[in-house]
């Protein structure tokens, strides 16, 4: 896919996003837009884009069911357990959301007793770059919010304590992204997933406060954002589980793999 | 010549060639070692890799110079702080100088027959910079340089400074950069004590000193320019230098038999790796050509918190290692660690910078 095409498809799916489908329908939706193919055919552009995008439009499709039964080498479509954090299983259903996350109720998640192992390293890369653009969601909502918001005849954008805070976050998802786009083994994943989880987190926690009381309605986006992060740093690992999980694995070794070259 | 073909050739230069340390790191002992082993780089052509040939260099790819510094850190041949003024200030000198300066001066830095540093920090002038103070004034064919400098690392071993002076009004716009002979009479250098004990600083004195007019870099007023473009320079090739340093000082700390905590480890080698894979991106994008600017500071940000990180981690892990052991290797990294957040831009001047120029937050 060159570059053009690669932005055509990315306004094709944004459009998709944006006119309010999600789950089901979304799934149709990328269906037609002809996601089966592309990601049997172009992952490393298709996967990145879809779910950086369901981040940013704060949408949900069921589409990481496919990128990990298709790293299982099993046919795309279906369902299949899911591990979570604490040693749990869930299924992410596609059949309308007959039980949802309790956290996030617009994610068709629910608990299973069990399950089999499956490859993950694909599966967490995803999620990466589904919780990096559910924290750019929610840095633009903060950045457009201290923008215009006035307090002591100034705009709240000219604090500098908020200011940093916001900085970090930016960092924080910087640094993600950076780690997301270099992976290409297990360790990578695993670790490209825990630097998405931590960013996601700490921009959550900053732009929560950089919102004041606003951000914590029901009305205003900003929450549906968080309670996603919270969710999905949960699924095939946690960041904390996955740092301790790259610290078990330098104490194996007694050496740190410089997993990135020049 | 290609990465790789360069790496390769580079590591079995290197493994038949001893340039290990002496067991002495007193600072004289560093700046003696970096000198040799620049000199062994420079006469093996290693070193010439990166830089343009009007500077003796051999050119191709600065990625190249990357390397290089990556195995040196690896290796813990060379100290990477002092390594890095190299890459600080050649860019800078190469870009700016006149062409013959450039080709006489140059290669003595690279081939360790000299030592240079960089004179912008005042007394009065830290974050702020450009309010400095020390001035140059015309006098015939030379330019008349009084104030002060201080912070200026490794001034008492340097033969040439990259100055920042004002020779117009005041602001940015006011200040210009000279390369000026540290021998030149009215030049004063007293060294500080640092509390890491490399007493690695020093205070610098102008009296009345008078630098050739073809010392100046770039025109009068183009001083401001050559400091921004400084910067990036100091966040690509000497970055992937400290963080190569940084993952042999997490081999170091596993090597130590440190306490097993999985957690602790974790994070030090996620923030590790995560500006190590920035750091990759940024000198992927500085060897396509592309100007660097103020996203360095995530860079910056991301590194000084990594390094940090590291060492309190060693210090909670080593228990005693850096308030109690006889030898000083973790006390030393433990301690210059935390100057990572102060020099090169303090931590929260990155901040600043990334609120005002990447998330476009208007003025304080
Ligand atoms: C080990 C080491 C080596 C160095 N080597 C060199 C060298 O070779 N050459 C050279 O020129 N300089 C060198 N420096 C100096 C370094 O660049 C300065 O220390 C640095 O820029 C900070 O300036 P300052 O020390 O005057 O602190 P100040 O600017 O006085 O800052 C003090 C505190 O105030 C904060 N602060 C200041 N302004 C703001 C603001 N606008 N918003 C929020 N907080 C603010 C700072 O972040 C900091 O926390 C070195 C410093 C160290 C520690």
């Amino acid at each position: 896919m060159d570059t053009a095409e690669r932005d055509l498809l990315e306004e094709a799916l944004r459009k998709t996003m944006t006119a309010a489908a999600t789950g089901a329908s979304l799934d149709t939706a990328l269906a037609d837009l002809g996601w089966t193919q592309m990601l049997a055919e172009a992952p490393d552009t298709a996967v990145p884009l879809v779910f950086r995008l369901l981040g940013e439009t704060g949408t949900q499709a069921a589409v990481l069911n496919d990128v990990v039964l298709r790293a299982a080498g099993r046919p795309v479509g279906g369902t299949l357990p899911l591990p979570y954090a604490g040693g749990t299983w869930v299924v992410w259903a596609r059949d309308g959301a007959t039980e949802a996350s309790a956290l996030d109720p617009l994610l068709p998640l629910r608990r299973v007793g069990t399950g089999e192992a499956v490859p993950l390293a694909a599966g967490r890369r995803a999620l990466g770059w589904w919780l990096l653009g559910t924290g750019h969601a929610m840095l633009d909502l903060a950045r457009e919010h201290v923008l215009e918001r006035h307090q002591f005849g100034r705009p709240l954008a000219s604090f500098q304590a908020l200011r940093h805070r916001l900085a970090e976050a930016h960092v924080a998802l910087e640094g993600a992204e950076a780690a997301l786009g270099a992976t290409d083994d297990d360790t990578g994943a695993l670790l490209a997933k825990a630097a998405a989880g931590r960013a996601a987190l700490t921009t959550a926690r900053h732009c929560q406060q950089a919102l004041g009381g606003i951000g914590f309605t029901a009305e205003h986006p900003l929450h549906r954002h968080v309670k996603r992060a919270l969710v999905l740093d949960g699924l095939l690992g946690s960041t904390r589980e996955l740092t301790r999980e790259a610290g078990a694995l330098l104490l194996r070794e007694r050496r740190t793999r410089r997993l990135v070259d020049l | 010549m290609r990465v790789d073909e360069f790496r390769q050739g580079l590591r079995n230069w290197l493994d038949h060639h001893d340039l290990t340390p002496p067991p002495d790191d007193s600072l004289d002992a560093q700046v003696a070692q970096l000198n040799r082993v620049r000199g062994a780089l420079w006469a093996a052509g290693w070193m010439r890799y990166g830089w343009p040939p009007r500077v003796g260099g051999l050119g191709g790819s600065g990625a190249l110079r990357a390397v290089l510094g990556e195995e040196v850190a690896s290796r813990s041949l060379a100290e990477p702080g002092i390594w890095s003024m190299v890459e600080v200030l050649v860019p800078t000198v190469v870009d700016y100088a006149p062409p013959t300066l450039a080709a006489e001066l140059v290669p003595r830095l690279l081939a360790g027959r000299e030592q240079w540093c960089q004179g912008f920090s005042e007394p009065g002038s830290g974050s702020d910079l450009a309010s400095l103070s020390t001035r140059a004034v015309p006098d015939g064919d030379a330019w008349v340089v009084s104030g002060q400098k201080v912070w200026t690392s490794l001034a008492q071993y340097a033969a040439r400074c990259v100055l920042l002076a004002r020779t117009g009004g005041p602001g940015h716009a006011g200040i210009s950069a000279f390369l000026v002979d540290m021998d030149h009479p009215g030049i004063t250098v007293r060294p500080l004590r640092t509390m890491h004990g490399v007493d690695e600083f020093a205070e610098v004195f102008f009296d009345d000193v008078r630098v050739p007019a073809h010392r100046m870099l770039g025109g009068p007023g183009d001083g401001w320019q050559l400091a921004m473009d400084l910067l990036p320079h100091e966040r690509s090739t000497c970055f992937w230098h400290r963080i190569a340093h940084l993952y042999a000082t997490l081999d170091r700390l596993l090597a130590d038999g440190c306490e097993a905590d999985a957690d602790a480890l974790g994070a030090a080698w996620l923030d590790l790796h995560t500006v190590r894979c920035r750091s990759a991106s940024t000198q992927r994008s500085l060897a396509a050509g592309g100007r660097l600017g103020p996203e360095t500071s995530v860079d910056k940000i991301l590194l000084a918190t990594a390094e940090q990180r590291l060492f309190d981690t060693a210090r909670d892990l080593l228990p005693g290692a850096v308030e109690l052991a006889e030898d000083a290797a973790w006390r030393t990294g433990y301690l210059y660690s935390r100057a990572a957040s102060i020099y090169g831009g303090t931590a929260e001047i990155q901040r600043n910078i990334v609120a005002r120029r990447l998330l476009g937050l208007g003025k304080e």
